[in-house]
């Protein structure tokens, strides 16, 4: 079996997609765990001119940074088609499938420190803490990433 | 009670993220579509592959049961998946919804939406093609000369095509890329005849390669200045169809660059004729080295002359008692994985010296890994005294 790989959007037009990558998992409050479309996570801010970035989850404040990847990470669409056999033979099947680059990232804004607490600071925090308050409320848990690998069956 | 607070923020996507000023901030928000999308992947790639993919040249190959690779052009690499435990929010471009944010109010904070929380990310490693398969497809059915020599070009014939392959369905049912397929083809000496892949079985190469042979007796050819012409068309009378027999000239001969343009000059390749002489003298069992090497050298047409040297990678040698008796072992038959050929290797011999065992395993290509590596991670070395041969066994 074959798997065509293609690019529809033509040599170097390939739009670029962004990631924001936090440790840990965000997780919603029960009551919106089912409807989370539309949904605020949180605020990304870059307070000066370097590519330092803070996001505020909550009540949580982590700060990151641009990190530009070493090696580009394509966004891969898994496409399914029906062919129309014109003459069949045997138990040839009639859908195929092909993966589309939709978009590249070479960019990532990574968040890799302990998220500092914002409740019980002064002044914006505070601000920050009353604006969210209508947001369901996060929950950061801190863990350090695993990476497991395996092969995989892409059929 | 609570609300879903709805983005009144204008979409910014991707662009909003990595062109973000300074002293600015945009929300980052749960796309309106956010789901699992289990048919978003992402893949990490070097950027020289980039080209291929754009070009279209990249394919995934396999059977539903095996772990799948990415071909290439010239190159095969598995894939992997690697997860993670962190979040990754994975961000689109802004559609065509953000034009509406010229409408709305300024104030309102720009919105880059996820689309997806991606588990991890595959990534390529680069690998040897695997090519036993290939063998042993194209084994299923050989051509013969009961093949050859049917006139019967009826449907029915052509209707059971059970072990015929087209290059199309080799490369349907191969983890290979297609120039390293090719270079499996050319190591096996397949040859294309209408359309399908085919090995020649061993009586009909033999038939062949024995009536070249003979021609060069008969019309007193120079070995080393054959003219194309003349071999095609003493063989075509003999039987042999024109594209088989320039598939033999082509397994057993080199061309000879001349000029002349008039038609190319061959000449006969030592090693690959006295090898295919080897292993049908062999073919009954072994023999005693003397009576070997007075049938081999018989069989020698005028002008070569080889040693018994030339056969590395073709026969073995075992002393029992004061004689030493020659066996056929050939390279060829050895599987191309270093995992399953040292078995093999070490299953037929315990201990190797080094001169007896490198035609066995120079051809062995791991990407990543040296012949020395190699030998680490498959054998043993041992030598028994300071100055002796090292002696390689198993691990």
């Amino acid at each position: 079996m074959q798997i065509q790989v293609k690019c529809s959007c033509g040599e170097g037009n390939c739009p670029e997609w962004a990631i924001v990558e936090l440790q840990g998992v965000v997780e919603a409050q029960p009551s919106f765990v089912d409807r989370i479309q539309n949904l605020q996570i949180g605020v990304l801010c870059r307070p000066s001119s370097q590519e330092n970035y803070t996001f505020t989850v909550g009540y949580h404040e982590l700060t990151g940074s641009k990190v530009t990847l070493k090696k580009p990470i394509l966004v891969l669409k898994k496409i399914k088609l029906q062919d129309k056999e014109e003459e069949s033979e045997g138990d040839v099947s009639s859908t195929r499938v092909e993966l589309d680059v939709i978009g590249v990232i070479r960019h990532k804004i990574l968040f890799k420190t302990r998220p500092k607490a914002l409740i019980s600071s002064k002044d914006t925090s505070d601000h920050i803490c009353k604006d969210l308050n209508h947001l369901s409320k996060k929950k950061l848990l801190h863990q350090v990433p695993l990476c497991h690998s395996n092969w995989i069956k892409l059929f | 009670m609570d609300i879903i607070h709805p983005q009144a923020g204008c979409s910014g996507g991707a662009e909003a993220v990595l062109g973000l000023q300074s002293n600015s901030s945009i929300s980052i928000a749960y796309h309106p579509l956010f789901g699992p999308h289990d048919d978003l992947m992402l893949l990490e790639l070097d950027e020289k592959l980039l080209p291929e993919i754009l070009h279209q040249r990249v394919t995934l190959r396999g059977q539903p049961d095996e772990d799948a690779v990415l071909c290439t052009s010239s190159k095969t690499y598995a894939v992997k998946f690697v997860g993670t435990s962190n979040s990754v929010f994975l961000i689109p471009p802004s559609d065509k919804v953000s034009e509406l944010c010229d409408k709305k109010n300024d104030d309102s904070m720009v919105v880059a939406s996820v689309i997806k929380v991606a588990p991890g990310c595959m990534e390529l490693v680069e690998v040897a093609p695997k090519l036993d398969k290939l063998k042993l497809l194209l084994s299923q059915n050989p051509y013969s000369f009961s093949e050859a020599s049917e006139m019967d070009f009826s449907e029915e014939r052509n209707k059971t095509k059970i072990g015929l392959y087209r290059w199309y369905d080799l490369v349907e049912r191969l983890q290979a890329s297609d120039e390293e397929l090719k270079l499996g083809l050319q190591s096996l000496s397949a040859v294309e005849i209408d359309g399908y892949w085919r090995i020649l079985d061993d009586k009909y190469m033999n038939g062949i390669l024995n009536m070249l042979l003979h021609n060069v007796i008969l019309n007193d050819w120079s070995i080393n200045a054959l003219n194309e012409d003349d071999v095609l068309g003493t063989l075509e009378t003999d039987g042999f169809p024109r594209n088989i027999a320039k598939h033999c000239l082509q397994v057993y001969c080199s061309k000879v660059d001349e000029g002349d343009g008039v038609s190319c000059k061959w000449k006969l390749e030592e090693r690959r004729v006295c090898g295919h002489l080897a292993r049908e003298i062999l073919k009954e069992g072994k023999m005693k080295m003397e009576i070997f090497m007075e049938k081999w050298t018989r069989k020698f047409p005028d002008g070569m002359h080889a040693s018994f040297d030339i056969l590395e990678g073709e026969v073995l040698t075992e002393k029992l008692g004061v004689e030493t008796w020659v066996y056929s072992f050939s390279l060829s038959s050895l599987p191309s994985t270093p995992a399953e050929r040292f078995a093999i290797l070490f299953r037929e011999r315990p201990k190797w010296e080094w001169k007896d065992l490198q035609p066995y395993v120079r051809d062995l290509r791991v990407p990543g890994l040296s012949s020395e590596g190699l030998l680490l991670k498959y054998t043993r070395r041992t030598q028994p005294t300071m100055g002796a041969e090292p002696v390689f066994s198993a691990r």
